[in-house]
């Protein structure tokens, strides 16, 4: 009950100090001003030297044609105009793997999210025992390096030794020998499980410290007036927890659109055309076949493509008030 | 109120839903630990019993031989040396930097405010090794690929705006009473971030930097591309290891295992700092 005895206590604040006049304010904010760009400075000058410029290079880049000799010699490239993008607009393996990076992006954030919200709220409700058993298993998972944990389901599902196909033919299903990446939906599966499982612990763990934010008079008070558990968490713990849901969802879209490791791991890092993701497609054109203008046109498009995701959301963002 | 030691609510609250949350709980917590026992479980084995059309759910005859083999190898100590350097440079610099653009953010209204946070949102975007050929075009130009600094450098982008928006976020979580009620008491901007702000946002650099290092940790791609074999990260070994092994699953899992174990560590070592929000009990008195 501190909380209300101290809040009154600065209210008064703003009537005691006398009103500032218009040139004190300005003459402040100006200060505040420098203050902020020079902390501001140091991220600044990172990104446009390691990020803005290598940017600027891969865009000129995409409108060249650079294959090995020009990386050896150091000659300038040939200009191409827009013929790489044509050459990738006009194709269909290029759509192909558009489409199925957008599928998998939507198909695991709507899985993990999801997930790692259950979770959180699952662990608020079980006792204490419980859930230090939870965290330690999600620990663990976090932990785990990607490629390691890559190397790991590849293990589980090979086709002869993998313990998978003995659980299941245990079961009574006849998956001796049965190869997990013959069928893409299959493939797929097993990458998309391989991405939730990993993602839920950044997920679970965040938004679970997001909810000791949500206060508990709140929830108390709404128990006492009859709120049932599911009123209680549309109308309070959700609104309360949405900009960090927003934050860690539209970081899982980010991740998952640039799948890379995983589906380049389980296929021996040699992806066949059904697995290959913008990433891999991008980087398998420009470090696997020399064709470095092309793969840079590829990485251009894929930059509009989430631009577009990211404009939307942070226009939701200004929107909702989170970013004030 | 009636409550458990740690605060959770028990007013409305059933025994069967209990028993039934923690079996939930329960069952989730083994699934996914499965895998990770997995690796365990395989790197433990002798090769006949990792290639065994009937898996034994513990290693029968209990051997080392996968770890003598995976630590045998020429390269795995400077391998695991760089890795721990460049990892540790990265993280420090991207906490420094980043903390001090996050405090402007959250706690400054100034002219350009929305343009730098427009800035941070969207340069997550940039899918990193689509960069790879122009970075190594200027790396080269100053003489900084294949080394360990030069990786570093772009380890620190990788992990720059994440930490930012993210310290962001813990900042502005501190509510600004504070720093209005020690302004009020006779505080300087200084003395608010020393006393008030950088206490508070602990728990959100310990969490932020665990981010940094398994982030950086972890990558192999951009080493890989970079630097020649003897400049290598563990993960990037691990993935020479690989090719060169092919499918040889016990010393692969004790390589695994080998790399892992640093971010394991350091992980359990401070998670209890994670999730810890100090913010709620500074209001709170």
């Amino acid at each position: 009950m501190h909380a209300v005895d101290s809040r009154p206590a600065p209210a008064p604040a703003p009537q005691a100090t006398p009103p500032k006049t218009a040139k004190r304010v300005r003459s402040r904010s100006q200060r505040d001003s420098g203050v902020a760009w020079l902390l501001s400075l140091p991220t600044l000058l990172i990104l446009i030297a390691m990020l803005g410029y290598p940017l600027y290079r891969m865009i000129v880049l995409s409108f060249q044609n650079m294959r090995l000799r020009e990386l050896f010699s150091g000659a300038t490239p040939p200009w191409a105009g827009v013929d790489q993008y044509t050459k990738a607009l006009t194709d269909s393996v290029f759509w192909g793997v558009v489409g199925r990076t957008a599928g998998f992006t939507v198909v695991s954030v709507t899985l993990s999210v999801l997930a790692g919200l259950g979770i959180a709220l699952l662990m608020r409700r079980v006792t204490r025992g419980v859930r230090m058993f939870m965290m330690i298993a999600m620990m663990f998972v976090w932990a785990l390096p990607q490629l390691v944990a890559a190397q790991a389901f590849r293990w589980l599902t090979d086709s002869d030794f993998g313990v998978l196909n003995y659980v299941l033919t245990q079961l009574g299903l006849d998956y001796s020998t049965h190869s997990w990446f013959v069928n893409p939906w299959e493939g797929w599966a097993v990458i998309t499980a391989l991405v939730v499982w990993a993602g839920i612990p950044f997920l679970a763990i965040s938004l679970s410290a997001g909810l000791t934010q949500v206060p508990k008079e709140l929830l108390e008070a709404a128990t006492v007036d009859g709120a049932n558990p599911w009123q209680s968490l549309r109308n309070i713990t959700l609104p309360i927890l949405k900009p960090l849901l927003m934050i860690v969802t539209t970081l899982s879209v980010i991740w998952n659109f640039g799948l890379f490791t995983q589906n380049w791991a389980l296929r021996d890092g040699h992806p066949e055309p059904v697995y290959q993701t913008l990433a891999t497609y991008s980087y398998t054109q420009a470090f696997g076949r020399s064709i470095y203008s092309y793969g840079s046109a590829i990485s251009v498009i894929t930059v509009l493509l989430m631009f577009g995701v990211m404009v939307f959301y942070i226009r939701q963002m200004f929107k909702i008030g989170e970013v004030d | 109120m009636a409550r458990h030691d740690d605060g959770v609510i028990t007013v409305g609250r059933s025994r069967t839903g209990t028993f039934f949350a923690n079996a939930t709980g329960i069952v989730f917590g083994l699934i996914m630990i499965f895998p990770v026992y997995w690796v365990l479980n395989t790197a433990f084995k002798p090769d006949r019993e990792v290639r065994s059309f009937t898996p034994t759910f513990w290693p029968h005859d209990f051997t080392l031989d996968n770890f003598k083999s995976a630590l045998g190898e020429e390269l795995f100590i400077p391998s695991m040396v760089n890795g721990l350097i460049i990892t540790a440079m990265a993280v420090a610099a991207a906490l420094v930097v980043g903390f001090l653009a996050a405090l402007a953010i959250a706690r400054f209204s100034f002219y350009g405010r929305k343009a730098i946070i427009l800035v941070v949102l969207a340069v997550q975007l940039v899918p990193f090794l689509a960069l790879l050929i122009p970075l190594f075009l200027m790396l080269q130009s100053v003489n900084l690929t294949n080394s360990l600094v030069g990786v570093a450098l772009v380890y620190l982008v990788l992990l720059l705006p994440y930490t930012v928006w993210t310290l962001r976020g813990f900042i502005s979580g501190i509510p600004r009473e504070l720093d209005e009620a020690a302004m009020i008491d006779g505080c300087t901007r200084a003395q608010v971030f020393w006393r008030i702000i950088l206490p508070l946002t602990g728990p959100g650099l310990v969490a932020t930097s665990v981010y940094g290092f398994i982030q950086a940790w972890n990558e192999f791609i951009i080493i890989n591309t970079l630097n020649d074999p003897k400049n290598q990260n563990l993960m990037a070994w691990l993935l020479y290891n690989q090719t060169e092994r092919g499918t040889a699953w016990g010393p692969l899992m004790a390589g695994a295992i080998i790399t892992s174990i640093p971010v394991v560590v350091f992980f359990l070592l401070i998670q209890r700092n994670i999730a810890t929000g100090l913010t709620a009990g500074a209001v709170k008195g």
